[in-house]
């Protein structure tokens, strides 16, 4: 943070606030999480296939069209017709789950295969309040 | 160098997006309330739907063929044509947006930057179709209107792959011989009519046309887009598109309308949609038009069209709604089932260069106005309204089938199977 170093002085008029001088920008969640706003949208987990990177069911995904692929990238993709989570294994073109219950799915010749985008963060609602719950559903 | 880039039948590919399970299918879009077809994707342009025919009469076609058919969600393609634009901003300092799927771009001093423009195009394209899933067409041309020509052969004409370029004479002239004259910008269905009668059937022919005696016969826009057409820009942005001269709300109800009061506040609204645009491009109106009527395909045919003058031009919605309460008992009988009404202002003046007059005040509250276009623009378009013009909700418009608004409201967002 950039702070301006001048000695905060009260007015002869009034008591202005010490800290007047000191306002900047609110930090914003957006300008955080979000890189690339043209290329992202965030999409709402459903399943249990991808706990093992830390992505719950109702968990919110941002997903970033911009980015490169790598490997071993957390990945959005069309796969047959649905949006699809999972991990990228570029090399055996294969899409890993991170749980023990889901194993890896080959992508076949006859599958649809479409990379959506990169899942660049995620956000977890620990704790629903009325108003997430009333925005969500 | 000039550069047309436009969507692939937007409408129709912006549902493909966020809903991969119809990305291969046939999709159309169907217009306020759903009407007619508006968008038609590629792959339901083989099944050969005409584009504006009522749905109705090809309800059971559609249906044979699996043709997914959506309500038009002007919520996501506003944002997905934002999105669009912005992607399609990062490729020349000079845009120029033209309408929602239409953006214009000027190269000035790319020359040595760019030497392909082909390939050029087609990082375009690639770049667009990866940020955002809509597919676009680029064209490219010395002037705006063979850019255009040039577009409308990269999606049309066969031997394009969505990037046409028009930058010698050899190229210039097979495009504009193989492209009809009525597809040149700027010629109406009425002009292109009359110069067919002429002999002149390709936008090739017309370009050959000496410009000064068009200009005689017909007027001085087809003069310049003769001489555009020959690779002599005359067109800047400003001209591109001029201000309205016209502006009108109007829409059909989405179910039947036979009281007055109901009628009263459909025209209520339209009076703020229309006194909105006005004050968007700085205009006041001096006329109005008010009318409603009701079903062409029904019997007894009833239609009232009222013109109300101001004693001073306006764009104030409170002036025009007082303007319905004079004229609605003239206009509404009981026993019709209305079926469309709408508020048209003619014969705009410039909110700049008002001429006040000295017998008659204003009657606008333009601050008023404006505090009411601030809230309703930070807070959505409905928030604050005239009080008349809501004692219904009958005159929203249909829309049975439509998909989730995916980037615009929390309860919509996407789901991703995990």
């Amino acid at each position: 943070m950039n702070v301006i170093p001048i000695k905060a002085e009260a007015g002869i008029t009034g008591f202005e606030s010490p800290a007047a001088e000191y306002q900047e920008l609110g930090l914003s969640l957006d300008e955080l999480l979000v890189e690339h706003p043209t290329a992202t949208f965030i999409g709402i987990a459903s399943g249990d296939s991808m706990v093992g990177v830390g992505i719950f069911s109702g968990d919110l995904l941002i997903v970033d069209r911009a980015l490169e692929v790598r490997h071993g990238d957390i990945i959005v993709a069309n796969y047959n017709g649905g949006f699809t989570c999972k991990i990228l294994d570029k090399e055996r073109g294969l899409l890993v789950s991170a749980s023990q219950y889901h194993p890896p799915v080959v992508i076949k010749e006859l599958d649809t295969f479409q990379l959506e985008g990169i899942v660049s963060r995620s956000v977890r609602l620990h704790r629903k309040s009325k108003e997430v719950f009333s925005c969500l559903r | 160098m000039f550069a047309l880039v436009d969507a692939v039948a937007f409408y129709a590919s912006a549902e493909k997006v966020f809903d991969p399970s119809i990305r291969n299918k046939p999709v159309v879009v169907l217009t306020n309330n759903d009407g007619c077809i508006c968008a038609v994707c590629p792959i339901a342009r083989k099944l050969k739907i005409p584009k504006f025919e009522p749905y109705f009469k090809l309800k059971n076609f559609l249906k044979k063929h699996n043709v997914v058919v959506r309500s038009s969600n002007y919520e996501l393609y506003a944002d997905l044509s934002a999105r669009m634009m912005t992607e399609i901003n990062r490729y020349s300092d000079n845009q120029y947006i033209y309408s929602i799927d239409e953006s214009f771009l000027h190269f000035e001093g790319f020359n040595r930057i760019v030497k392909d423009w082909h390939a050029y195009g087609h990082e375009i394209r690639r770049s667009v179709w990866r940020k955002t899933k809509i597919p676009v067409g680029v064209g490219f041309g010395p002037t705006a209107t063979l850019s255009k020509a040039a577009n409308h052969a990269a999606k049309k004409l066969p031997g394009f792959d969505g990037v046409a370029v028009i930058d010698n004479e050899a190229s210039r002239k097979h495009i504009l011989g193989m492209m009809d004259v009525g597809d040149v910008w700027g010629v109406g269905r009425r002009i292109s009519k009359k110069l067919k009668i002429m002999g002149i059937h390709t936008a090739l022919d017309l370009a050959n046309q000496p410009a000064k005696i068009m200009r005689k016969q017909f007027s001085v826009v087809l003069e310049r887009t003769i001489n555009e057409l020959n690779g002599t820009a005359c067109l800047s942005w400003d001209e591109v598109k001029q201000k309205k001269k016209e502006v009108y709300s109007t829409r059909s109800f989405g179910e039947r309308i036979t009281d007055i009061h109901s009628l009263k506040s459909a025209l209520t609204a339209h009076c703020s949609i229309v006194s909105r645009k006005l004050r968007k491009q700085g205009s006041l109106a001096k006329r109005l038009v008010i009318f409603a009527h009701s079903s062409p395909h029904e019997n007894n045919y009833y239609k009232r069209a009222f013109i109300h003058e101001f004693p001073v031009a306006s764009s104030d919605a409170t002036v025009f709604a007082n303007a319905v309460k004079n004229v609605i008992v003239s206009i509404y009988k009981p026993g019709v089932r209305f079926y469309k009404c709408g508020i048209g202002a003619i014969e705009l003046e410039d909110g700049m260069h008002h001429q006040a007059d000295l017998f008659n005040q204003s009657q606008d509250k333009p601050e008023l106005m404006k505090c009411l276009d601030e809230i309703n623009n930070r807070f959505g378009s409905h928030t604050l309204k005239i009080a008349s013009e809501k004692q219904t909700s009958s005159w929203k418009m249909r829309r049975d089938l439509l998909s989730p608004r995916y980037t615009t409201r929390w309860s919509d967002i996407p789901v991703i199977q995990c």
